[in-house]
């Protein structure tokens, strides 16, 4: 009887342990914040100490951060679990489908309060903070793309390490000569670029890459935004779904032409001892990839993996006739909410406000190596910035043809389907026609089905959002 | 009824009554409410809205659900019958009067206990195309070019069912319990009348034990409708040209992923429909089993 | 049975255990090696590290790419870095490729490698340095790296904090599940009422109901609770007895003779007395094969934890090894199975200790449904 009368307590103090929940004061009486980021590593790092000078600065407020993979499931899981952070770090592209589906608090009165506006930000970044009228979040640091390229391989294959691609013809014509083969020629083993191949021996497909000078499909994460370099629109900002355009198809065709050129299973076999494209094994940072399209976080990377490896970066040429005043970038960010259900959002809105002045922006910027949303930084912030392509995103990011990925709140979806068509056609299972024609028949649907319940819950909605006592 | 008969029903619903609560709170509520909100346009954060059939119209058209319908039926019928085979063989060789079987059963028995995400890891590595076990067997067997397990669409179901054979132990181990109960006097009889091993094999063995093969054939399609983790861990967005994309993994995305929660009940409800037609043709077959072991 | 049937018994079940073991096996292997040996061709089972002997000194290093032809390691101009070319290739300092393009390169040596007689590229551990050796200088000895397993841990970040986690909800489940489903199936097998087989027949129902049916309502049912982000939708409900559970005990139950509980009626037990004094004690077998399967499902439950677990420190150990994996992005492959391997260890433990136990439930299960 002992043992079981011993088994009754253990449960009850596990029953006990098991319910007791993270209690939400502070021992010194704060209020304590509780922030989910997608970052780790030392992005975590760097807003770990803006943090703690945020807690350092004042005596009412404690934030914690935790990182939190992957964000968006687990946030909506939370929110409509009635049980979210107090503040979390989103992509901007998740901000529509947050703010629609009502997990998100509108900041715009808390905005207005603190004198906070469109006239602090790089127009294109408060645009990304806007949804149906209403402003949803605030960036933490921004981001845009650009080419980056080894300067050593450039070199190896007697091209200009200065003179990197400037039309979308050159980035194919030097990405021919910086792929490198290997292959039996004439009884022995010889390691030649791609375009010294003879056309038989092209035909055999009996080489190996050893070496790649750019595959669109390196980055995944832009697989479904390389439309915008061939003109693609995809949504006209209203009910219709543009998956289809010209643009998409000629940059799905140009997907498929790079497999058909280089040998699918060459290139298959060449990613396959690669992984992610950042991580120590990615072709660029290995030395084994010429070129690949990556953000301001970039040379991080290169710093910690490839500390040796000599690189520049330039903007990636649009197809001919797309944007011929001004180079093109898709701009990103990484945004600051505060859900709905969030048990202290005036505190929440506080921490905001805080990262938003100019000072503590560009500390974040700058240990991030990236640059800030804001119109205006200070010239050290410029004169001082450790990294050196620094300059080039920014302004890169005010260019005309800086693009962002549609308003759309499905666009997760939409982008899991551009991938999932992407892959069709690199791996030639379906034309570029057939694969996109099914995106758009898939994606309008599901757009179909969120427009039909917007209709019907969207004026409720918008009044919800108007109606700023739940702050 | 008797004082007595009155005093023991409240004595055994009091008994019970953790399942009563339970079965009102986890399954009738629940089983009614989803198929309300099959009705409706659900996501949780707001209100359901009714739209009638709209979600089980759409399911028709819907080609994504049809092929995780399709994927989940076509590994089903590449690895149910692979792995029965192979299971029964390994039950006929434990069957046998040799030692250590108790060893080679726990051996057989192991991986079907291994957790769904540790195999879909473990599978993972070695179906990878380059440098996964499998694969490296092959090149050495001569084949010049293996499949790409994890990256062209009709290798992925044949990567999962080997995946699905290895877990096999459990039929094993079933099926030797089933052999077991083979009457003695009907092989001794069989032998007497001088039928050889094989003869005995196919006309006595395997026809008395066929109803727990049949069984564990329609279980096995039920577990395929719901089979989750393993596919979830190995292939992201249902792996090339959604050639791994379940039935349940579907299912998952719509409601947590798109939160299309009431489209995600109607497809449970269809799977609910599914799993009772099966599980009504198991309890035919088993029906014959039943009488013949009381003989 | 004669002795070549035997044998082929023999042969074929110890073929079939080696095959049932090969992926546990490689994936220990894998989590025992360092990354750059998780990838190379053909495949190393053991482990190992690879020296270099010099004189007296005895230098670790990491191997690199085989060459098996005549070779010269040279820098080309502009660059600081030495590569491999093949010798006919290279003349006068000039680097000729197939193409017909010349690169001036600074020769460091000559390689005299062929294909009987391979020399390898070889970086030292300790420097980093990249030299040129022949093969048959290069030892490997058998070295397991243990310390996959404290980095794998540290890669996970809460490792201590998931595996308290899957515990916890391991013995709640297991007390839980047992002592609800005892006392459900105590009511359903040793009273007799009116309407019993009845109710059974309606708790046999249940099991056919697939848990995607009940997904999506539980989980609003939780949210509006407000137990999302918190381990109570995942166990909570074993406080409410198993369907299976409930018939294998029944099964048990039922085994005891009636005047067992006859007789201690007359000595006026109460029936929670006969219960808890009298059947339970009898059945401790049955009661551990469905903790056992109540432990392993709960152990191995991965779409419980998915839908209802937010905060990453809250997660149990099968939900952290697939967003362990997520992030690794499958490069770590030597890190992603020394964590499968903590997972499945204490599994196989599990096993090799209760294996009786485990057989019996399955037999159970497959021949009485």
């Amino acid at each position: 009887m002992s043992a079981l009368v011993s088994l009754r307590t253990l449960v009850f103090a596990l029953v006990l342990s098991a319910t007791a929940s993270a209690a939400s004061g502070d021992r010194s009486g704060r209020v304590v914040i509780n922030y989910w980021e997608k970052w780790s590593g030392f992005e975590a790092e760097a807003m770990q100490a803006i943090i703690d000078d945020f807690n350092r600065s004042q005596e009412r407020i404690e934030v914690r951060m935790l990182s939190i993979s992957p964000i968006d499931t687990k946030l909506m899981l939370a929110a409509s679990g009635g049980n979210p952070p107090d503040v979390a770090g989103l992509w901007e592209y998740s901000i529509p489908d947050f703010a629609e589906k009502g997990a998100l608090l509108p900041l715009d009165e808390a905005l207005a309060e603190a004198g906070l506006g469109a006239e602090h930000y790089v127009p294109s970044y408060w645009e990304l903070c806007r949804h149906r009228g209403f402003t949803w979040a605030l960036p933490s640091t921004p981001g845009c793309v650009a080419l980056f390229y080894n300067k050593r391989l450039f070199r190896e294959v007697g091209l200009n390490p200065d003179q990197p691609p400037r039309t979308f013809a050159e980035v194919e014509a030097m990405s021919r000569r910086l792929t490198r083969v290997e292959l039996e020629r004439n009884g022995r083993r010889v390691r030649i670029s791609f375009d010294e191949l003879t056309v038989p021996e092209r035909q055999s497909g009996k080489y190996s890459i050893v070496q790649i000078g750019h595959q669109p499909a390196d980055a995944g994460m832009f697989v479904s935004a390389w439309g915008f370099w061939f003109g693609a629109k995809y949504y006209d900002g209203d009910r219709r779904i543009l998956a289809d355009d010209a643009g998409n198809l000629a940059a799905f065709r140009w997907l498929r032409e790079t497999m058909t050129t280089y040998g699918v299973d060459q290139l298959k076999n060449f990613g396959a001892s690669f992984g992610q494209s950042q991580s120590a094994v990615s072709p660029f940072l290995a030395g084994k990839g010429a070129m690949v399209v990556q953000g301001p976080w970039y040379p991080n990377f290169i710093e910690k993996y490839a500390p040796d490896l000599e690189w520049g970066v330039t903007p990636f040429p649009a197809a001919p006739g797309v944007a011929d005043n001004a180079p093109m970038t898709l701009i990103i960010a990484d945004m600051l909410v505060i859900p709905r259900g969030a048990k202290h959002p005036r505190e929440a809105f506080e921490f905001l406000r805080y990262t938003q002045q100019r000072e503590v922006a560009e500390k974040l910027a700058r240990l991030q190596r990236k640059f800030t949303a804001l119109r205006e930084v200070s010239p050290e912030f410029i004169a001082t910035h450790p990294n050196p392509a620094n300059r080039l995103f920014s302004e890169l990011s005010r260019s005309p043809n800086a693009r962002a990925v549609p308003k759309l709140s499905i666009w997760r979806d939409y982008d899991i389907e551009m991938s999932v068509a992407a892959l069709n056609v690199r791996y030639l299972l379906k034309t570029p026609e057939q694969a996109l024609a099914e995106v758009q028949k898939r994606v309008s649907w599901r757009f179909d089905r969120v427009m039909r319940r917007w209709d019907v819950v969207g004026d409720e909605r918008l009044a919800e959002w108007r109606d700023h006592e739940r702050w | 009824m008797s004082g007595g008969d009155r005093t023991r029903l409240w004595t055994g619903l009091a008994f019970i009554s953790p399942w009563i609560v339970g079965f009102l709170l986890f399954t009738v509520y629940p089983v009614a409410a989803s198929l309300y909100y099959s009705f409706c346009d659900y996501d949780v954060l707001s209100r359901p809205i009714w739209v009638g059939l709209l979600n089980y119209q759409d399911m028709v058209t819907d080609e994504v659900y049809w092929k995780s319908l399709n994927n989940t039926l076509v590994f089903s019928a590449i690895s149910l019958p692979l792995g029965l085979c192979f299971a029964l063989a390994l039950a006929l060789l434990l069957n046998r009067p040799v030692g250590g079987r108790g060893v080679f059963r726990a051996i057989y028995y192991l991986p079907s206990l291994v957790p769904a995400v540790a195999a879909g890891a473990v599978w993972l590595w070695m179906l990878n195309t380059r440098d996964g076990l499998i694969n490296q067997g092959l090149l050495s067997l001569g084949v010049s070019r293996p499949p790409q397990w994890l990256d062209e669409p009709q290798w992925t179901k044949p990567g999962l069912a080997l995946v699905a054979i290895w877990g096999c132990g459990n039929t094993v181990v079933i099926l030797l319990a089933a052999l077991q109960g083979v009457p003695r006097t009907l092989l001794e009889a069989a032998t007497i009348d001088g039928a050889s091993a094989w003869r005995r094999l196919w006309h006595v063995v395997i026809p008395a034990i066929s109803p727990v093969i049949y069984f564990n054939f329609i279980v096995g399609v039920i577990g395929a409708l719901q089979t989750f983790a393993t596919v979830f861990v190995m292939f992201t967005n249902g792996g090339p040209d959604r050639s791994a994309l379940f039935y349940a993994v579907y299912l998952y995305e719509s409601a947590f992923e798109s939160r299309q929660m009431g489209y995600a009940c109607a497809m449970a409800w269809v799977l609910f429909l599914l799993t009772l037609l099966l599980t009504w043709l198991a309890s035919r077959s088993t029906r014959g089993f039943v009488h013949y072991s009381a003989e | 049975m004669k002795p070549f049937a035997k044998i082929f018994t023999y042969a074929a079940l110890v073929i079939g255990a080696v095959v049932f073991l090969l992926p546990l096996l490689w994936m220990l292997s894998t989590a025992l090696k360092p990354v750059e040996q998780t990838s190379v061709q053909p495949p190393i089972w053991l482990p190992r590290r690879y020296y270099i002997d010099e004189g007296q000194v005895r230098r670790e290093v990491k191997l690199g790419a085989v060459i098996s032809i005549p070779s010269v390691w040279a820098v080309p101009v502009g660059s600081t870095t030495p590569v491999v070319l093949p010798a006919s290739d290279v003349h006068d300092g000039q680097w000729i490729t197939t193409g017909g393009r010349s690169t001036p390169v600074q020769v460091r040596s000559q390689i005299p490698a062929t294909p009987d007689a391979p020399w390898r590229e070889v970086i030292d551990t300790a420097k980093g340095d990249r030299s040129i050796v022949s093969i048959d200088r290069i030892v490997g000895r058998f070295a397991p790296r243990w310390e996959n397993f404290a980095n794998a841990i540290k890669v996970m970040q809460h490792f201590w904090r998931y595996l308290g986690n899957t515990v916890l909800l391991c013995v709640l489940n297991v007390v839980g599940m047992v002592l609800s489903s005892a006392l459900v199936a105590y009511g359903f097998s040793r009273i007799e009422w009116r309407g019993r087989e009845t109710l059974f027949g309606v708790l046999l129902g249940t099991m056919m109901i697939p848990f995607p049916v009940v997904m999506v309502p539980l989980y609003s049912m939780f949210r509006s609770l407000g137990w999302i982000g918190t381990l109570r939708p995942l166990w909570v409900t074993s406080l409410f007895a198993g369907a299976f559970n409930v018939f294998l005990l029944r099964q048990f139950f039922r085994t005891l003779p009636k005047e067992l509980s006859e007789a201690a009626r007359i000595d006026g037990c109460g029936e929670l007395r006969i219960f808890w004094q009298i059947i339970l004690p009898l059945c401790r077998p049955a009661l551990v094969v469905v903790g056992l399967f109540t432990f392993l499902g709960t152990w191995n439950d991965f779409l419980g934890p998915l839908i209802y677990l937010t905060d990453q420190r809250d997660f149990t150990l099968a939900l952290a090894l697939k967003s362990m994996q997520q992030k690794s992005g499958l490069t770590d492959w030597h890190y992603l199975m020394a964590a499968s391997t903590l997972i499945i260890l204490p599994i196989v433990a599990l096993f090799i200790v209760a294996q009786r136990h485990f057989v019996e439930g399955i037999a159970v299960t497959g021949s009485k449904n």
